[in-house]
């Protein structure tokens, strides 16, 4: 000890650093102490939210795109069949635009780099483009549990830029901005646009066919259960696909392999946005008219007309305001006005309680379930989007609510009973888009800071 | 209370010996009302010794505000205005680039860091969220079925509230005002204590991805009674006490009614 001190006299030159003064430090020293402590920054000022990607529903066919979900790294976890609450996805780059199929998903960025879209879950009928099997490279993989780049033979892959995806039930569509149209996967009824060959086998196909003929440049794609709808920028609408229930809206009721113009009741009027994810279709036009067309067994069309398919576009006449927005389920259709309101019709858990199960005249969805008080008087619903059975708004300060029937998780609210009526959803950041499956849906996701 | 005429003392009749002794022997007895003895302030004591005072929800020592105490009788209605579950609004003081070991600013320093990136719009998303997630727990913690028509129209009413005991709950908060490095929010809570703002307060600064600390609770609103019904340090006198009883009677009838049928 004393040899200690005595090297440390002799080290520093005083003997000062051994002992501090006893008793509580007076409120001068702490507060001196206060100013010294160190500053850490955590963030600086310039900093950008980051975008990030949630996913949740039903894992088993992949379409999650976790593999640890469906083959666990460890021995003793067991495969995870239902994911109940919002769980983050890892991507290599912002994606813009996600769209959930029947039991696959696609994710799309609009970067110019070649990977510019990821598939993962069911790919038997190559609606993922053919993923080339490690093990053998002849074959290809029948389910991708991660988020798998998807070849484009696009002419010049580092100009184009591809807007958006959409995907049916065992195919998709991949919109560029200058090169078309791709379609990929089951062509049984024509739905990709290309003559249907009889007996052809669609898994591990490396047939990706290209749409370019068109009035003008297309700017909205979208699926249906297996047909497809094409918006072009001039307000133009074109179908191809299965017409059994007249989504084609063609005026037959029989299957068109070639992507035709449609008439009827929106013919010269110039459409802002198409939807459809069942069997029937929806488009509204740029005045805020509301056309359908298609399937309408579960009233989806009965203010118009009595009979169960419709196979041309008729103008719903529906006095609820300038219609904003619309979007179609398997059996309901929810739409979403300019002031912000949300309505529903057709069959199904609408979102009014249990004792609304049909209606054929829309009825709109108090407010206040959104999150509307007097306490927060602007807050807004921004969108809406549909799934098979379940429907997703989407708010101005970037929260989900969600309705509908929870099958298999995939409403994310983290318990496995049907929702009646708006219920949100907890994702640790704005929710910017949601893109709703049968068993699945995701999200695109602006973190807060 | 004490320093009010009191009522007079009893009357009795009693027999009393006859001042001037008479003629010297029995029955010099003379009725007069006097006073009982008894009876006398000097041997009764104060009239009130001990008064039954109960107090509303607890305010710990370092918060301030709003503060319902139970006088006697009242302490019965204390008991009701609690089972109303009413919500409580408190205006919190924050400071942010400080984190401290028990979230206020008295506290001992852990951290300090800077906070020059946040603005009010990423604070407004940040209460967006808390008032979100708070929504949920109030429908989830409020037991009642989710599947019901009722529990629907009561959802659209905003009437749903949990009638039991509950974690603490937060059912609207908002930023008065953003000075940086200082802020105020209002918060109305259900089943809350303040230490639980306080640390509301430095999540929010963890969440912003910085450190704050609260400078100020004050209890703005305690139910039905508010800052006006509220009495000074200077006005605890008997006639303001009094005339506060009075104003807040009505008032807090009306709301036991409503509430609990």
């Amino acid at each position: 000890m004393a040899l200690r001190g005595a090297r440390r006299a002799v080290a520093l030159g005083f003997r000062r650093g051994l002992a501090e003064a006893a008793g509580p430090r007076s409120t001068r020293q702490l507060r001196e102490a206060e100013e010294a402590a160190p500053v850490f920054q955590y963030v600086g000022k310039a900093a950008k939210r980051k975008d990030r990607v949630f996913v949740w529903g039903f894992c088993y066919s992949g379409a999650l795109g976790v593999p640890s979900f469906v083959k666990p790294d460890v021995g003793w976890k067991k495969p995870r069949r239902i994911q109940p609450t919002p769980y983050r996805l890892e991507t290599e780059e912002k994606i813009s635009s996600a769209a959930c199929g029947y039991g696959f998903t696609l994710l799309s960025s609009t970067t110019t780099d070649i990977t510019k879209v990821w598939g993962m879950g069911l790919n038997k009928d190559s609606q993922l483009g053919f993923q080339r099997s490690r093990r053998d490279r002849t074959k290809g993989y029948e389910y991708v549990l991660e988020p798998s780049p998807i070849p484009l033979p696009l002419e010049k892959p580092q100009h184009t830029r591809v807007l958006q995806v959409s995907c049916g039930r065992a195919h998709s569509l991949i919109l560029t901005d200058s090169e078309g149209v791709f379609t990929m996967g089951n062509n049984s009824y024509g739905q990709c646009g290309r003559k249907v060959v009889e007996d052809e086998t669609y898994s591990e196909s490396h047939l990706i066919h290209q749409l370019k003929e068109f009035d003008s440049r297309v700017v909205q794609v979208v699926c249906g259960q297996d047909h497809s709808l094409f918006r072009t920028e001039k307000g133009a609408v074109y179908a191809c696909g299965w017409g059994a229930d007249g989504q084609t809206g063609l005026g037959h009721y029989d299957i068109t392999s070639v992507p035709t113009k449609l008439r009827g009741d929106i013919a010269g009027v110039n459409i802002i946005q198409v939807s459809s994810y069942g069997d029937c279709c929806l488009a509204v036009s740029d005045e805020g008219d509301v056309f359908g067309w298609g399937n309408s067994e579960y009233l989806q069309l009965a203010s118009v007309t009595e009979t169960t398919q419709v196979n041309v576009p008729r103008h719903l006449p529906f006095k609820i305001g300038k219609v904003k927005e619309a979007a179609c389920g398997g059996t309901g259709n929810v739409v979403l006005t300019e002031d912000g309101n949300v309505f529903v019709w057709g069959y199904g858990i609408l979102g009014k309680g249990p004792n609304l199960i049909e209606t054929a005249v829309p009825e709109m969805i108090p407010p206040s379930l959104f999150g509307w008080s007097d306490f927060n008087p602007d807050i807004r619903v921004a969108h809406v989007r549909c799934g098979l059975s379940q429907f997703a708004a989407l708010t101005n300060r970037g929260e989900l609510f969600v309705w509908g029937k929870n099958l298999r998780g995939c409403l994310g609210t983290g318990r496995m009973e049907d929702q009646y009526f708006p219920w949100r959803v907890t994702v640790p950041g704005e929710v910017v888009d949601v893109a709703c499956g049968v068993d699945h849906m995701v999200s695109m996701v602006k973190s807060f800071t | 209370l004490n320093a009010a005429p009191g009522r007079p003392p009893r009357q009795h009749v009693r027999f009393l010996p006859a001042p001037d002794g008479g003629d010297g022997g029995a029955t010099g007895l003379v009725a007069a009302r006097v006073p009982v003895l008894a009876d006398h302030p000097l041997v009764r004591g104060p009239r009130f010794r001990r008064l039954k005072i109960g107090a509303g929800h607890r305010l710990d020592v370092k918060a301030s505000g709003v503060f319902i105490l139970g006088i006697g009788h009242g302490n019965k209605l204390l008991t009701d205005l609690y089972n109303c579950h009413l919500t409580k609004v408190y205006t919190v003081g924050g400071l942010f680039g400080k984190a401290t070991d028990d979230f206020s600013d008295t506290g001992k320093l852990v951290e300090k860091t800077t906070f020059d990136h946040i603005t009010r719009e990423k604070l407004e998303r940040i209460l967006a969220v808390i008032q979100g997630t708070n929504h949920k727990a109030l429908l989830m913690h409020s037991n009642i079925d989710m599947k019901t028509q009722e529990a629907y129209e009561l959802a659209v009413k905003g009437l749903i509230r949990p009638m039991g005991k509950s974690p603490p709950i937060i059912t609207a908060i908002r930023c008065l005002q953003l000075a940086l490095p200082e802020f105020q929010l209002e918060i109305h809570c259900l089943h809350e204590t303040q230490q639980y703002l306080r640390k509301i307060v430095h999540e929010i600064g963890l969440e912003l991805k910085s450190s704050a600390v609260c400078t100020q609770v004050r209890r703005i609103r305690d139910g039905v009674f508010t800052l006006d019904d509220a009495l000074l340090r200077t006005q605890w006198n008997l006639q303001s006490i009094q005339n506060a009883i009075w104003d807040c009677q009505l008032k807090v009838k009306t709301e036991l009614e409503k509430t609990l049928g």
